[in-house]
Formats: structure tokens, C-alpha cells, sequence
């Protein structure tokens, strides 16, 4: 009796699929749609859980809204982030007061969240609250703004928030416009927390609760993600929804077809193509590829200060002369990029930005002396280890480092690692001698050397431990004089290359390749695109 | 009691033998990602500023910060429920994300598998019956070819050839074009399911989608098949009744399809099993290049980032295939042989 009826159930089954998908898929131009491939993929829509990626980031800042957002300005053909030009995005407006202390932020009483739901000062808490309460990435970002708990928070009336900080902080307002802090439908989001989990943090992960300038149409994790526009949306500069009326994320793994794809026209922008790819597709007539110094990010070849022997400084300072830097900068990075060696300081650092161009070039003789102060005249042994994400640029990079200092006796053995060990061990303190890169959201100097250059955790690469340089970089965190943090920064950066526990390189582009007819690309903080930016001529 | 019994009996023996090795590769499996060096929660606390109260949060989030033994235990309650913990990579429950990845696996490696059979197999059989000819060296030629070049290379040359130079073949990007609307998930295998609602454009469009990554896999299994059919196709043709047939005047074709064919296919049918055991694992770099959303793919991103519970989903899922493609295969064996009884 049973399998007779099988057929039946098939055929029911088909009638009732055939019925649910007929009304999907209306006709789309192409035009209106951006493609974008990349080599990652997004895994979440939450962008404060931990483990989220790039991508995710990047899909955040069109999904949510923040309650402001950077400004742009030109930096040479290209515009960047300016991290000095804060707007209002659900924020109209917003005034610190004299002493710095408290900001208040008056929302836009037109906006709404996907649903239809206004937004209000009681979702800002939530999600503040969220921000520095649940466990997430956001709350070790709020705390580099000093801001840190729920109290800092305080609700004026529907349109109205404020928050107040316990010292006049440079970064609480920048803190504000980052990918973390994203501003949720409280009760949508809330209708969906349970006891165990009172931030709907499971929830949030594979569902949008914004009011942001996409809403997600179809997400399927580590392969793609559809947005779809907001047509209400109007927290751009001019007041306009976004240009496209779709954008389609896609995971390409392979860097080669990510290349073909958009020479091809099939793909409208990559962002992470290999840089002699980049370079090739510069050359073809349909392609343009907008390459940017990623002024906000380092790469460093950088010294275990704790482990012998970079413990000792003159050895550290004899391998910054030993490093052929023009060979690695036009084999790894094919030239693309701000080289950060070479400079010639005459009495101290130039400039107070961080990074600086080091005074550092290849001078054997001059590496030769130092080792031999430092008690090594016939050299060492050691290793240089690189990430595996990270090979198209170390490997050549590894390659020349181990030739150069084996002029000087230093024999390199190369380690090279996939990125879990990698970290794993960065954060252990097990490895001596490698290069790493960092990225800063918001690239003021203080941050760099609170971030990268002090403390107990894995972005410390070189594992220093120097009071005077943690208590300087400290002191200007919270110096609102522009004169005296500008002097405060000079000595930072004195007193790093004098420590030389790790030698900042160069500064990499970041191609972005799409085809001629896209516009309006903006080299964003957290280095993706943001497809609000973005436009077809 | 009949053919059929006989071989229930022996795959329900076959199967209640291989429990105690799927629970070892389990449990080996999940000692061995303990075991490497890499560790998961400071790899997944890390955003900027990330510090250890974040990594130990990670720690316990995925349930590392107990005893392994007791983490075992653990782990064994969940599989025996039917689940199968959570990937840090995708955010998903590795059971949801196995059941959307492996028919996509699965689809690409049967028609693998039915390009190079329906290849391999012919040219085994004519590279046989002119052994020591010109022909027999072609084929051995284009055997070791197919084996020796790496699965990327050939792919990323038909991708070069067919998408990049000629333009016939479609973007290299996953199933199915992305402005191609999808078919409702019936079973999974995109060709199927297209069928099952009567979309053929759309079932061209995934079949277009399927055939370089296929014909790459294909390539690369070409060879064992291909030679293994010739080898024992050689014995088959010298054997004393291929002999006899041949006296007794019985048309060639008869001769080596009914008769020698019949009795070389064992082991080709034996080397199969393994062929697409190895294939579903080892298609991993095909999967890359053509970004083909397959498990393979999903376990070596999870390798990388050593998030341990896709890894163990994998390992488990590739043993328990092992074990189901042995026995289908067993069950070939004694339709194609009846004598046959391995106890």
C-alpha cells in the first residue's frame, strides 16, 4: 500500500513547489546590479560577534546604520576615509560639550528601521548597551573611546541621547562611526532573545534588525549574500538611497578567477586580487583599477623582544640594516604601495602621524657593527615565520631576508604557517622574528602605540614591555591640545625606532579592480568596499 | 531465500562490522585537531584590541576550556543525537551546513565519475585488445597526463581556454549563474531538481555550471580506471575461455563484452569504490578553483582556521561514505558475480 502511494505524495510535492516559486525572481537589469568577489566570505550579520570577517564588516555597513559616520576627503586621483570629518548618519546632528565630556546626539526623525518601525533613543541604548554589555567584539573597541559601560548612556527623550565619558577622550566620537556600532531595532530584536542569550545575539547572527541602506534578501554563509536597497533610506550626504538596486557578494576562493571574472565584465569589483594581477588588468581598456595606499594599515617585520637574542636592541637595530628593502618592496608588493624606509631624520622624527618612513636602508657594515657590539659576531640561528594567508607577499619577502642576513652570518630557516597557528603562536610569544601586518580603524597616532606597541595581548607583536613609552602613548590619548599631542606623537615615534622592536616596512596598496563604468569608490577604514559608495556612470 | 537475502545479510553484516572502525576515526579525528598546534579561540577573539577575556570566552563558547576527555564525551553525546556542533566559520550548525554542501559535492563527483567511466572504460578495453600498439601507448600517454597534471592547473586551463579565451563556457562561479533564479530544494542535486519541476533552461544552465569542474575530476580519476580495466581485461582476453569462445567462433564483440568483460570488471568495480571515496575528498582544489560550494572546500577553510567541529563533521562523513560506497559496491559484486561471498 505504501508504495503505491509514493507517487501521489511525489507529485504533491511537486505541485506545491512549483506553486511557491513561481511569483520569486522578477526581472533585474544588470545595471542595477553590483557583483562583487571576493576571497573571503561572510559569515554572520552581526558584525559585533566574535569571528566575524571582513566581508561581514563590510555588509554590516549597509545593512545597519551607525549614529555617525566618517567624511571623505582626496588623497591624490582617490578619496579615503577622513577620520577628522564626522557626520551624522541617524544622528542629524550632534554637539560636544566645552569640556569634551558629553555628546549628544539628536536623531533623524524620519528614520525608519526595514520594518517600518521609527528609530528611537531607546533603540540607541539597547544597542549601546549591547555594544559594551554582551560578549562581542564592540565592547573591546567602545573601550578604546573610554567608553565602557551601560551608565555612559542616557536616554533625553525619543530623539534625544546622550553619552558621557569619564575623561575628554579623542576617540569616543570615532568609536562611534565604526562597523561595530550598529544601531538594532530593539524590539524586533528583543522579541527574539531568550534568557540564555538576552542580546538575541544567535538571532541577529543570520538576521537583519537595521534600518541600513540594504535589507538582505539571501544570505547563504561562506558561499553568498544578495542586498537588496532601502528605497527609505536617506542617511547619505545627499539625502539618496543607495545607487544599486541590488549588490551580490560572492565567495570566489581562487584569486586567478576572481581576476578573469571582472576582466571579463562578468564581476563589477575585487578588491583583493594578487598585486601582479592588478598591475596586468591596469594595462586592459575595459578595467580600471583604483590602487590606494592603505593609509590606515602597516605591514611590520617585527622582533620577539622578550626572547633571546632579540632581547638585545643592537641585534634588532643590526637586522633593520640587513634587510634589503627595495628588493622586497618591488618583489612582493610588484612596487604597489608607500614604501616606509629610507627617510633621513635630522633631528628626530619629521612628522607626528604614525607610520612614518624610518631612517632605516641596507647598510651591511653598518648591521655588521651592531652585531658585533651585541656580542655576535659570528652571527646566529633562527627562524622567520610568516603567515599562509599572507604567502603571495612574505614568501618572496622571507626568501630575501634569509639571503641578505646570511651575509652576516645570520642563517634563517623559514616557517611558514597556516593562520590559526599563526596567531596561535604570535599570541603565546613563541615565535622570534617575523612579519605581520596591522590595521587601524581609527589611525591616530596614540592608537597605534597603545594598540600594537604595549600590553599583553596578540597585537603586540614584538611583545614590548616599555613603562615610559605606554605611559606617553596613555598621555595623549586624552590631550584635546592638537600643539602638545603633536609633540607627545614625535616622541612615540622617537622612541620606536630607538626600541626597534619591529620595523614598520611599507604601507601596501589596495587595488580595487572594476570595471570602467563603476564610480564613486571610496578607500573606507575597515578596508572593503562600502557598496553605498559605489555607483555605474 | 534467494540472491537477495544472501545479500542483505552479508551488507547488514558489513555494516555492523564497520561501526567500531567509524567510531575509532571518530574519535581519532578528534584527538588529532587537538593535537595540532593551532588554536581556535585566538584565532576567532581576534579582533583588534581582542584580549584574552575575549579568547577565553571564545574558549568556552566552543567548549574547549574542559578536560578533552570530558569534551569527548561530550562530543560523542552530541553525534549519537545527531548533532554536530556548531563551525565558527560559516556561524551554522555543521550538520545544516553538511546538508546544504554535500549534494553539490555529490552531484559534481557522480558525473565525474560518469565522464570517466564512460571513457575510461572503452579505452581500457581498446587499449587492451591492441596491447603493445600505438594506440595502447596513446592511451597510457593520455592516462598518466591526466594523473600527472594537479586538478587546479587543468581547471584553471579549461577555465582559461573555455571561459576566458573562447567565452562558451559560463563564469566559474559555484552551481549556478547568480542572476539565475534557484530551484526549490527537493533533493539537493541541482539537475534533479530543475528536472522534477520542468525548468530546463535552468537545468541547462547548472548542467553548463557542472561540466568543466566534472570533466577536471575526471581527468584526474581517468587513469586508475582506465588502466585497471586494460590490466584485467589482458587476463580476461588470454584466459582459456575467452580461447574457447574464440574456437568456437563466436562473434568478437560478443567475445569481449559478454565474455571478457564480464569477468575483468571486478576489480575495475573494486577500484571504483575507492575512486569515489577519494574523489568526494579529494576534489578540493576543483571546488576552489571553480568556487564550487562543496564539502571539501568547507573542511580545509575549517582546517585553516582550526575550527574543530567541521573537521570532525567531515572526517566522519567521509568514513561513513567509505563504508556505504563499499557496501553498494559489495552489492555490485555479487549482481555482477554471484559466486561471490566475502564473509
Amino acid at each position: 500500500m505504501t508504495l503505491l502511494r509514493a507517487p501521489n505524495f511525489v507529485l504533491s510535492a511537486i505541485a506545491l513547489t512549483v506553486a511557491l516559486l513561481s511569483p520569486s525572481a522578477g526581472a533585474q537589469t544588470r545595471a542595477e546590479t553590483l557583483r562583487y568577489v571576493s576571497g573571503g566570505s561572510v559569515n554572520t550579520l552581526d558584525p559585533t560577534m566574535l569571528g566575524s570577517t571582513r566581508e561581514a564588516f563590510a555588509v554590516s555597513m549597509s545593512t545597519y546604520d551607525r549614529l555617525v559616520s566618517f567624511g571623505k576627503k582626496q588623497q591624490g586621483k582617490n578619496w579615503v576615509f577622513d577620520l577628522d570629518k564626522i557626520r551624522g548618519e541617524l544622528a542629524e546632528r550632534y554637539v560636544i560639550s566645552p569640556n569634551g565630556m558629553k555628546i549628544t546626539f539628536y536623531l533623524r526623525k524620519d528614520a525608519k528601521f526595514h520594518d517600518g518601525t521609527p528609530v528611537t533613543a531607546e533603540d540607541v541604548k539597547w544597542s549601546l548597551d549591547r555594544a559594551v554589555t554582551a560578549k562581542s567584539l564592540a565592547s573591546s573597541q567602545l573601550l578604546t573611546g573610554s567608553i565602557t559601560n551601560a551608565q555612559q548612556f542616557k536616554v533625553i527623550d525619543t530623539s534625544t541621547f546622550e553619552v558621557t565619558l569619564p575623561k575628554p577622550d579623542r576617540l569616543a566620537l570615532a568609536n562611534l562611526a565604526t562597523t561595530y556600532v550598529i544601531i538594532i531595532n530593539s524590539k524586533l530584536a528583543k522579541s527574539h532573545a531568550t534568557p540564555e542569550d538576552p542580546w538575541a545575539q544567535d538571532w541577529l547572527k543570520s538576521n537583519i534588525a537595521g534600518s541600513g541602506a540594504y535589507s538582505v534578501e539571501s544570505f547563504k554563509p561562506g558561499e553568498q549574500i544578495i542586498l537588496k536597497r532601502n528605497e527609505a533610506w536617506n542617511r547619505s550626504a545627499d539625502g539618496k538611497p543607495a545607487a544599486f538596486l541590488r549588490v551580490i557578494t560572492q565567495t570566489i576562493p581562487e584569486a586567478a578567477t576572481r581576476a578573469n571574472l571582472v576582466e571579463r565584465g562578468d564581476a563589477d569589483v575585487a578588491i583583493d586580487l594578487q598585486a601582479n594581477d592588478a598591475a596586468a588588468l591596469a594595462t586592459k581598456p575595459k578595467i580600471k583599477v583604483v590602487s590606494t595606499p592603505m593609509y590606515n594599515a602597516v605591514s611590520y617585520v617585527s622582533f620577539n623582544t622578550q626572547m633571546a637574542p632579540f632581547d638585545n636592541v643592537k641585534v634588532r637595530r643590526a637586522i633593520a640594516y640587513a634587510l634589503p628593502y627595495d628588493d622586497m618592496f618591488k618583489a612582493s608588493l610588484f612596487g604597489r604601495g608607500v614604501p616606509l624606509f629610507g627617510a633621513v631624520w635630522n633631528n628626530g622624527p619629521p612628522t607626528p602621524g604614525y607610520p612614518i618612513k624610518q631612517p632605516v636602508t641596507l647598510d651591511l657594515a653598518k648591521a655588521k657593527q651592531f652585531l658585533t657590539e651585541a656580542g655576535f659576531p659570528n652571527g646566529f640561528d633562527t627562524t622567520f615565520s610568516f603567515n599562509l594567508g599572507q604567502a603571495a607577499v612574505a614568501e618572496p619577502m622571507a626568501a630575501l631576508i634569509k639571503e641578505s642576513l646570511a651575509k652576516i652570518n645570520i642563517k634563517v630557516e623559514i616557517n611558514k604557517l597556516p593562520d590559526a597557528q599563526m596567531s596561535t603562536q604570535i599570541n603565546a610569544k613563541t615565535l622570534p622574528f617575523f612579519t605581520e601586518n596591522a590595521g587601524a580603524w581609527l589611525p591616530s597616532t596614540d592608537y597605534y602605540y597603545r594598540n600594537f606597541y604595549t600590553g599583553n595581548h596578540r597585537w603586540n607583536y614584538s611583545s614590548l614591555n616599555d613603562p615610559k613609552l605606554a605611559e606617553l602613548a596613555e598621555k595623549a590619548r586624552f590631550e584635546l591640545d592638537p600643539v602638545k599631542y603633536a609633540t607627545y606623537s614625535k616622541e612615540l615615534n622617537a622612541m620606536a625606532f630607538d626600541l626597534m622592536a619591529q620595523i614598520p616596512i611599507w604601507q601596501p596598496n589596495q587595488d580595487a579592480v572594476m570595471a570602467q563604468s563603476l564610480d564613486g569608490f571610496v578607500y573606507q577604514f575597515h578596508r572593503q568596499i562600502d557598496f553605498r559608495d559605489v555607483l555605474r556612470k | 531465500m534467494g540472491l537477495f537475502g544472501i545479500t542483505i545479510r552479508r551488507v547488514g553484516r558489513r555494516f555492523i562490522s564497520s561501526i567500531p572502525a567509524l567510531l575509532g576515526v571518530l574519535i581519532f579525528t578528534f584527538l588529532l585537531m587537538r593535537v595540532l598546534p593551532g588554536d581556535p579561540a585566538v584565532f576567532f577573539g581576534a579582533g583588534t584590541n581582542a584580549g584574552q577575556a575575549e579568547i577565553e570566552h571564545v574558549r568556552k563558547q566552543m567548549g574547549l576550556d574542559k578536560p578533552i576527555p570530558h569534551q569527548l564525551l561530550l562530543y560523542l553525546k552530541d553525534v549519537a543525537s545527531g548533532k554536530l556542533g556548531n563551525s565558527m566559520t560559516t556561524g551554522q550548525p555543521v550538520l545544516a551546513d553538511i546538508k546544504q554542501r554535500l549534494p553539490a559535492s555529490l552531484e559534481l563527483t557522480f558525473t565525474a565519475l560518469f565522464i570517466a567511466l564512460v571513457s575510461a572504460v572503452p579505452l581500457g578495453i581498446w587499449a587492451a585488445l591492441k596491447a603493445g600498439s600505438l594506440i595502447d601507448h596513446a592511451v597510457r600517454m593520455f592516462c598518466v597526463i591526466g594523473v600527472c597534471v594537479p586538478t587546479f592547473v587543468s581547471g584553471l586551463v579549461l577555465i582559461y581556454v573555455f571561459y576566458y579565451m573562447l567565452g562558451i563556457a559560463p563564469d566559474p562561479t559555484g552551481r549556478l549563474d547568480v542572476f539565475a533564479s534557484t530551484p526549490p530544494n527537493i533533493t539537493g542535486f541541482l539537475l534533479i531538481d530543475f528536472l522534477i519541476v520542468g525548468d530546463m533552461s535552468g537545468w541547462w544552465a547548472s548542467a553548463k555550471q557542472l561540466i568543466l569542474p566534472a570533466l577536471t575530476m575526471a581527468l584526474f580519476v581517468l587513469a586508475p580506471i582506465a588502466r585497471i580495466t586494460r590490466a584485467s581485461m589482458l587476463a580476461a582476453l588470454g584466459s582459456e575461455f575467452v580461447r574457447t569462445a574464440r574456437s568456437l567462433g563466436l562473434s568478437s564483440w560478443r567475445i569481449v563484452i559478454t565474455y571478457a568483460l564480464r569477468n575483468a570488471v571486478l576489480p575495475v568495480l573494486t577500484i571504483l569504490g575507492i575512486v569515489f571515496s577519494t574523489m568526494l575528498g579529494a576534489n578540493v582544489l576543483v571546488e576552489k578553483v571553480f568556487s564550487w560550494p562543496g564539502v571539501a572546500s568547507y573542511a580545509l577553510n575549517a582546517l585553516l582556521s582550526s575550527d574543530y567541529a567541521p573537521v570532525q563533521g567531515f572526517v566522519l562523513l567521509m568514513a561513513a561514505i567509505f563504508v556505504f560506497a563499499n557496501l553498494f559496491i559489495d552489492i555490485l559484486y555479487s549482481i555482477s558475480d554471484p559466486r561471490i561471498s566475502i564473509e
